[in-house]
């Protein structure tokens, strides 16, 4: 009777082992899911603008210098820094947004990303009303330009680095 | 002569961040396979699934593989998706910091973030083998610049101008110099308020190359602050036609970066004095 319990009880643990080992092994060998190039952005409905399409989805640019901003990036940075609206709470946040988007070949944006980190380039949480100050004043900027590939005009992705230092943008 | 040492810099910086000599791995090792596999998926296109997975098989043969993190860090970094990409490339770094540190540091100075460029640059150049002439990744330039640079933008323009005048003096031959190396040092002075001196280095500069607008706009900024007024409108213009014949300093070049509206409002402001 001894001899018949304690064969159960190797029994019973070794299946235990053998169900952890099994369900490790499965989730080891799980692999990455790609989209077709990194950085591609999915339309999200609830995130996204409706009205924001790309000309030919299947042609989409991951070039960023092609994407050019009327006036360079001290025109682009003038009118954001003009436009932002800083508040007391924002000067706590040190750090950077690091902000993907797409340009289409009407020269709209949409498909907006981003991550915050902070001085060491770790991710970081923000003060909500300075996130929803910076990416409003962000989707804001009207005067992106498509890019233009081989002489043909194009969609494209791009990002935009802000950095922010006690609350203030700092020019590039 | 600049022409071929665009290329060879260029040539170098492919060997410093290629895959390595396969051979040099045992036969039949997962080093030599990750390695051989690596060779294999060359012809992919960066940042396509394909390319990623191939990365993906590669380290699974060889964990333990740098280089494979650092390549496939490079389409997250090149496509603003920060953290993912650090995350590869520290990695990377951890693994071989000798040929690791210099382009993460190099992505921390094109992502504006000095302090950290500083950081893996003082720690590259003090590891025993550190190499001594490392160029960025587009080969254009000695990362001793970027540190320069670096610690101007951290507000240490003393500290700066002694690491890039090092730096020049550190080369055997005129030959040896970059196209921007100069651009950088006289850059520099005008920032420090050191003019002259900065009209000096200029002088070297344009013998390398004439085209950068960058360089007119410095001059004029230089030539402005001592007082000659026709002179700096004079540079200003050239600068403005080097801009209008499309030429500009290309690649990496973030700091301290002059554009073209930069040039055009001088030479407004010294329209109405002159």
């Amino acid at each position: 009777m001894k001899t018949k319990i304690t064969y159960l009880y190797v029994l019973m643990v070794s299946f235990i082992i053998f169900s952890c080992t099994s369900k490790k092994e499965t989730k080891t060998e799980k692999k990455p899911e790609y989209l077709a190039d990194i950085g591609d952005t999915k339309y999200t409905p609830t995130i996204d603008d409706a009205n924001f399409k790309f000309c030919d989805s299947t042609t989409v640019l991951h070039k960023r210098a092609r994407v050019a901003y009327t006036g360079g990036t001290p025109a682009m940075e003038k009118e954001l820094i003009a436009s932002y609206e800083k508040k007391p709470e924002f000067e706590s946040f040190t750090g950077y947004f690091f902000i993907r988007f797409a340009v289409n070949c009407k020269n709209e944006s949409g498909r907006f990303r981003w991550e915050i980190v902070d001085d060491e380039f770790k991710a970081k949480v923000c003060p909500k009303a300075l996130e929803d100050e910076i990416i409003t004043k962000v989707k804001n900027l009207k005067s992106w330009n498509s890019p233009i590939y081989k002489g043909e005009i194009h969609d494209g992705y791009t990002f935009l680095i802000v950095k922010i230092e006690n609350g203030n943008i700092l020019r590039s | 002569m600049k022409k071929l040492l665009i290329i060879t810099l260029i040539s170098c910086s492919s060997f410093v961040y290629s895959q390595g000599n396969c051979l040099m791995y045992e036969e039949g090792s997962n080093e030599r396979k990750a390695c051989e596999l690596a060779y294999e998926g060359k012809t992919l296109k960066q940042g396509s699934r394909e390319s990623q997975e191939m990365f993906d098989s590669i380290l699974k043969i060889n964990p333990n593989y740098a280089w494979a993190y650092m390549e496939k860090s490079v389409a997250y970094l090149k496509r603003g998706l920060i953290t993912e990409g650090l995350e590869l490339l520290d990695k990377a770094v951890e693994l071989d910091p000798r040929y690791n540190l210099t382009y993460r540091a190099y992505w921390h100075f094109q992502n504006r973030n000095y302090k950290l460029c500083v950081r893996d640059l003082e720690r590259y150049y003090k590891l025993p083998n550190a190499f001594i002439y490392e160029m960025s990744p587009g080969g254009d330039k000695d990362m001793r610049i970027l540190l320069g640079m670096s610690y101007a933008k951290l507000g240490d323009l003393e500290k700066g101008i002694k690491t890039v005048e090092n730096c020049l003096k550190s080369y055997k031959r005129e030959a040896d110099f970059g196209l921007v190396d100069y651009h950088v040092l006289g850059m520099l002075y005008v920032k420090n308020k050191q003019y002259k001196k900065a009209l000096e280095i200029f002088d070297k500069q344009l013998k390398i190359t004439e085209d950068y607008p960058d360089s007119y706009y410095y001059m004029g900024l230089a030539y402005k602050a001592l007082n000659k007024p026709k002179e700096a409108k004079a540079h200003f213009e050239k600068a403005k036609d080097k801009f209008l014949e499309s030429y500009h300093i290309r690649n990496g070049y973030l700091c301290y970066k002059v554009y073209y509206s930069d040039v055009t409002d001088e030479i407004e402001a010294l329209t109405d004095k002159l």
